[in-house]
């Protein structure tokens, strides 16, 4: 397996090295071979194809050259000169006023920016030689270019995907990879409550906020970092499994034959999904609390002398959100479960059932199989969602109990994902937040890889294309 | 010739922190940036470096503050209130008419957090607990006050607000309110004598109902710590770093402290919490002025209050709950703007005066930070205020703790409750959990 | 035979009483909340209490959302609408861009493309919170004008989500599509007049989930809203009525608010439940 993944590796490696040859090929054989039009293209993008009469595809490329220097010119150029720095003008007094120096922020995030301008440019450089051999090859052949129409046609037939991509792409990369860029950054740098633009620069630190993540002497984090990223890793599992399997457990009750009222029980479970969580959870979480309303009742029937510490207590409190994650997510698994089980050809119970096969024997042989082959790829994502599930924790306990023994305001339910969040919004110790977000990307990352090469209805077909 | 002087040299201001605006920053939307302003930016640049120095000396002469708008942030129940100050304000100085106001209501608590995330976008004007000065003078957030209102302030406030509100020798807030202490809130029918804790804790026992005190709140937890003699205070430089811890946490009377801590805790009346409205079935609660009223209908007639109590320790001796006593601060915002920034001083010190405390007393009860206002008969025959002056004697006013003190309180707070820490631990494991504790608190000061 | 008779009828019995219990349990909170919602202000105040059925009857709580010189819970609910509407049709758009173009077209760099997105999705969303915050503000797009930020940014990222609608395209046959075009069909042709008409379920489940999501939106809404009561959804002005303590006596107002915002909402849910049913059996399939 890891030898295949090795060699995997290699060959997408080299593959992607013989792509860079031959493109650095394409661009030489372009310009020795090509006319002077085409080496014009070199320097103004789009010249040869306007000159050929490709009006649309050439000002497209021109425009493209144009709003880069326009971008740079106006704007990129004075945060990328200064990335490397990060900023060095510190903010000072004029009298009682405040002049602000440079924003370590704005620069990094801009700078980022600009270094994307800067492959765009590259890549639409290439693709803008590629159109000039293009056309020139046509041209040689004797054939006849198409027209600027049928060229604005074809966004709407063979080229349709281009049209339709252009908007969704765009917002992906300026409102994900641009801040997942920005972030990933951050984690190099100090920018923390101590650092923050605009008042005060942040700079490079290079690997320190991960050595202290990984530390367990001093004012290292280690010993809370794997404590929170256990419990995250507990929670997933249980989270994902009692869920599964009690709502598998709960649709086929309702399934049985002679169970009447089938929709009214569906709609009494499914009611938890429909009500906004911040409604149905910070209801419960009161509920639960040390003088809340289940403490109280259970107090005055004296069945127990002292509340019972649902969310202070550690080990209570972590078992009290799983009960409660039940609560809110049996429901999705009913419904799947529902729709499935009525995929499982009836007559597979008939047969056993004449072999004399009881009930769990047939759950065991037939249905559970069945379901975990047709949900494998479903609990892989609930499971890498659970490992971020926000709400239910966030609503619940905020993370806590906290504890002496754990480091950066952790709390005994806090998931990795609960406690980044405390770190930006309450701390704004957005360096440590980050690397711990780069953590999060790690193991999800790994998990899904593992476990989806191991995954049976993955292998048979064909699977996610 | 005068006049245009004025208006020349204001315009350069305006055109400096326009370039100030495109130079740096150029990206960060400054919307308010008027647009007619654009066009004579350029030819008042060349003009710009050698008047820069006047500008300040120019201030004095300047009848008109331009234009603008001011952001206050304030709690929800002041929001009204507020806007009726502003309102007489207005009125009192018609030399600000360019100026426009908005009120939200943002709470003293978020008001910090909400500051340092961006300090651009938080408001100009706002209140805040003082356990916040020091992160939001390090964040920037907070302007120094200004000299002639910083006399006025320390000339009229009562000493410890005025420690409060200031950061390393320099003042750089208007305190509002003095009230930020605890004492004790409890039900007449239930609670029978209020002078001992564990006559209380007994008390609602007896009677089935609950005793509330914020235990896991590095703000209450101190009542206990304190009391006993041990010591936890910061020394701060003037940008609101911390240079030096003085604690004695991790000694005879910090053990004390925490095992008594530990040994509430472990009362089947005890519920750790200090706010009146999520507290249910209540005895007897710790909480501060700004829940008299709840208290008031939550309790009716046998709402009463009294100073915290006194506890005997594991030692035999019995000492005196201390404790906190806090202050709300309000804080200016460092502008780019001088005109802005007199506005901005001259409505603080407003909202921070005498006549406002008062009426700001009386409008939603909180107790005045201003020492003459503090005489008045109506403070002075305040029951909740007379429970807290009772108790300010034995309290020690706050001075500036790290962001990081508080969940580090929180924490051990929170280990108490959840049994890490019980009565039954041996003195090692809290003189253990003690020593953990200064370290870090020192490991805060560098 | 009248065993198995006999034995069924106890295993139907026991059946019900399960049911009925596990209904039990899933409803009470929500008893709970609707009953304290009616719980007099007047009389026994807004905190919490230790029990379940109010001393008196009322609609005070009521009656508080609905006064505006009090509160902006109604302002805070139209942005809430406003923004689930908008993010439900723009997101639905999006998705189904996307997944037509992974699904019926075959071009360059789709692969990278899907496999580019799957590494994204593992960042966790939370991380980019401060980043997306200031690009917002360089639109002008935060505070005052978080409504269309929040829009915004929610309806950006979302070609990332085409699993599930992609899944349903997959299963419609290609066949369909290489008829249409041999009579001349271009692809756009195909896609807005067969397709989308052959897509009502997968249509309806996206727009629901996208309709549903904004209302629970309260970490980044309270982010990009900071200090600007006006531009607040349902999520961000309730949570403080529980969590700060500037608002006291606030609980049972919260469950009034809580019931006017779930009304709605669950009604919705439980018309389209069909589709709902059918848009997550079909993505947990597929994956």
């Amino acid at each position: 397996m890891a030898q295949d993944a090795g060699k995997k590796k290699t060959t997408v490696a080299s593959q992607f090295f013989k792509a860079v040859g031959n493109g650095f090929k394409d661009i030489g054989v372009t310009f020795k071979e090509g006319d002077w039009k085409t080496k014009i293209s070199y320097l103004i993008f789009g010249f040869g194809p306007i000159m050929r009469g490709q009006i649309l595809i050439g000002v497209a490329l021109l425009a493209c050259e144009a709003l880069f220097i326009w971008f740079m010119t106006g704007f990129g150029w004075q945060y990328l000169s200064k990335i490397s720095t990060l900023g060095t003008v510190a903010t000072k007094k004029v009298g009682r006023k405040t002049v602000y120096g440079d924003n370590s922020f704005l620069i990094l995030l801009f700078g980022v920016l600009a270094i994307f301008a800067v492959i765009a440019l590259i890549a639409i450089w290439y693709i803008n030689i590629k159109e000039n051999r293009k056309e020139e090859l046509i041209l040689r052949n004797g054939k006849k270019l198409p027209s600027n129409g049928e060229v604005f046609h074809s966004l709407f037939d063979r080229n349709f995907h281009k049209t339709l991509l252009a908007l969704p792409v765009t917002g992906i990369f300026v409102f994900t990879v641009l801040p997942i860029a920005f972030m990933i950054l951050v984690a190099f740098t100090n920018y923390d409550k101590n650092h923050q633009s605009p008042t005060n620069l942040f700079t490079w630190v290079g690997l320190s906020n991960f050595k202290q993540l990984v530390s367990f002497s001093g004012a290292g984090i280690g010993p809370t970092f794997v404590q929170v990223l256990a419990w995250t890793l507990v929670w997933a599992l249980f989270a994902t499994f009692t869920n599964y399997f009690l709502g598998l457990a709960v649709a086929m009750l309702i399934n049985k034959k002679g169970i009447k009222f089938k929709r009214l029980w569906r709609t009494i479970l499914v009611l938890t999904i429909a009500v906004p969580q911040f409604v149905s959870l910070l209801y419960v979480m009161k509920m639960f609390a040390n003088d809340g309303l289940i403490n109280g009742y259970l107090i005055k029937w004296g069945i127990i002398k002292t509340y019972i510490p649902f969310w202070t207590d550690p080990l209570l409190a972590r078992i009290t959100i799983i009960v409660v994650n039940i609560w809110i997510g049996i429901p999705y698994m009913m419904l799947i479960a529902t729709g499935l089980l009525m995929n499982i050809p009836e007559d597979l119970y008939e047969s056993a059932r004449i072999d004399g096969a009881n009930p769990w024997q047939m759950f065991r042989s037939i249905t559970l199989p069945y379901m975990l082959f047709v949900t494998g790829p479903f609990l892989l994502t609930q499971f890498t969602g659970n490992l971020n599930n926000f709400n239910v924790i966030y609503l619940l306990t905020q993370g806590k109990p906290q504890s002496v023994n754990l480091a950066e305001k952790a709390g005994y339910s806090d998931l990795l994902i609960t406690w980044l969040y405390k770190m930006t919004v309450n701390d704004t110790n957005y360096r440590m937040a980050a690397v711990i977000g780069i953590m999060v990307f790690v193991v999800t990352a790994v998990i899904s890889l593992v476990v989806y090469n191991m995954l049976p209805s993955v292998r048979d077909e064909e699977g996610f294309q | 010739m005068k006049k245009k002087l004025v208006s020349v040299l204001l315009t350069a201001a305006m055109g400096m922190t326009l370039l100030a605006g495109c130079g740096n920053e150029a990206a960060q939307t400054v919307a308010d940036t008027a647009t007619d302003v654009a066009e004579t930016a350029t030819e008042v640049a060349e003009t710009a470096e050698q008047t820069a120095e006047e500008v300040a000396d120019a201030a004095e002469e300047i009848t008109d503050y331009g234009t603008g708008e001011i952001k206050i942030w304030v709690a929800d129940n002041v929001v009204d209130f507020t806007n009726e100050q502003i309102a007489a304000f207005q009125a009192a100085h018609p030399e600000f008419s360019g100026y426009t106001y908005t009120v939200e209501a943002v709470g003293e608590g978020d008001a910090a957090g909400n500051m340092i995330t961006d300090v651009e976008a938080g408001a100009d004007i706002y209140a805040f607990a003082q356990d916040q000065i020091a992160r939001l003078v390090t964040a920037g957030a907070l302007e120094v006050v200004e000299d002639s209102n910083a006399e006025a302030v320390k000339a009229q406030n009562d000493a410890g607000a005025v420690g409060a509100a200031t950061v390393g020798g320099t003042l750089y807030a208007y305190p509002l309110t003095s009230d930020n202490g605890y004492f004790l809130y409890y039900d007449k029918s239930v609670v029978t004598d209020p002078s001992t804790l564990e006559g209380i804790i007994a008390d609602c026992e007896a009677a089935g109902k609950n005793f509330y005190f914020e235990i896991n709140s590095g703000w209450y937890q101190t009542a206990f710590f304190f009391g006993t003699g041990a010591e936890l205070t910061y020394d701060t430089d003037d940008s609101g770093n911390f240079t030096k811890c003085n604690s004695t946490y991790a000694s005879d009377a910090g053990v004390v402290a925490l095992k008594k801590i530990a040994e509430v805790a472990s009362s089947k009346a005890f519920q750790n919490g200090s706010a009146i409205s999520n507290a249910t079935n209540v005895g007897a609660i710790v909480d501060g002025t700004w829940d008299a009223g709840a208290a008031k209908d939550l309790f009716g007639d046998n709402y009463a209050c009294a100073k915290l109590p006194t506890f005997e320790g594991a030692d035999g001796k019995t000492y005196q709950m201390s404790g906190f006593g806090g202050f709300k601060l309000l804080g200016v915002k460092p502008q780019e703007d001088d005109l802005k920034l007199a506005v901005c001083d001259a409505l603080a010190a407003f909202l921070s005066s005498e006549e406002v405390q008062l009426a700001r007393y009386n409008a939603v009860g909180w107790g005045p930070s201003n020492l003459n206002a503090q005489k008045s008969d109506a403070v002075q025959a305040d029951e909740a205020l007379s429970a807290l002056a009772d108790q300010l004697q034995y309290t020690i006013p706050q001075g500036q703790y790290p962001g990081d003190y508080w969940s580090l309180a929180t924490s051990l707070g929170d280990s108490v409750i959840s049994g890490e820490i019980t009565k039954d631990s041996s003195d090692d494991d809290f003189m253990k959990a003690l020593t953990d504790f200064q370290t870090t608190c020192e490991s805060y000061a560098q | 035979m009248k065993s198995y008779k006999t034995k069924r009828a106890i295993g139907n019995a026991v059946g019900y009483i399960i049911l009925i219990l596990i209904s039990i349990i899933w409803l009470f909170p929500f008893v709970g909340l609707v009953l304290q919602s009616f719980r007099s202000y007047a009389t026994e105040y807004g905190g919490m209490v230790d029990y379940l059925v109010p001393k008196q009857f009322s609609l005070d709580n009521y009656k508080f959302l609905f006064d505006s010189s009090q509160t902006n819970y109604l302002m805070w609910y139209k942005n809430t609408i406003i923004i689930a509407v908008f993010v439900s049709l723009l997101q639905t758009i999006i998705q189904l861009c996307v997944s037509y173009s992974l699904s019926r077209m075959r071009f360059a760099g789709r692969t990278f493309l899907m496999r580019f997105w799957l590494i994204l999705g593992m960042f966790p969303g939370f991380l980019t919170m401060i980043c997306l915050y200031f690009l917002l503000k360089q639109f002008g797009l935060t505070q005052a004008g978080a409504i269309p930020g929040l829009i915004l940014v929610s309806v950006a990222s979302s070609g990332m989500g085409y699993y599930v609608c992609k899944g349903y395209f997959d299963t419609i046959p290609k066949a369909l599509d290489e008829a249409a075009m041999i009579d001349g069909a271009t692809r756009s042709r195909i896609f807005f007049t067969m397709i989308i008409p052959m897509s009502k379920p997968i249509i309806i489940y996206t727009a629901l989930v996208a309709f549903m999501a904004p209302w629970c939106d309260y970490v980044f809404a309270s982010y990009v809203a900071f200090g600007h009561d006006t531009s607040y959804n349902v999520a961000v002005g309730m949570t403080r009525w529980v969590w700060t303590n500037d608002y006291q006596g606030y609980f049972t107002r919260f469950c009034a608010g809580g019931v006017l915002v779930a009304i709605p909402v669950t009604l919705l849910f439980m018309f389209l439940q069909k589709y709902y049913v059918e848009g997550v059996t079909g993505g947990a399939v597929k994956g």
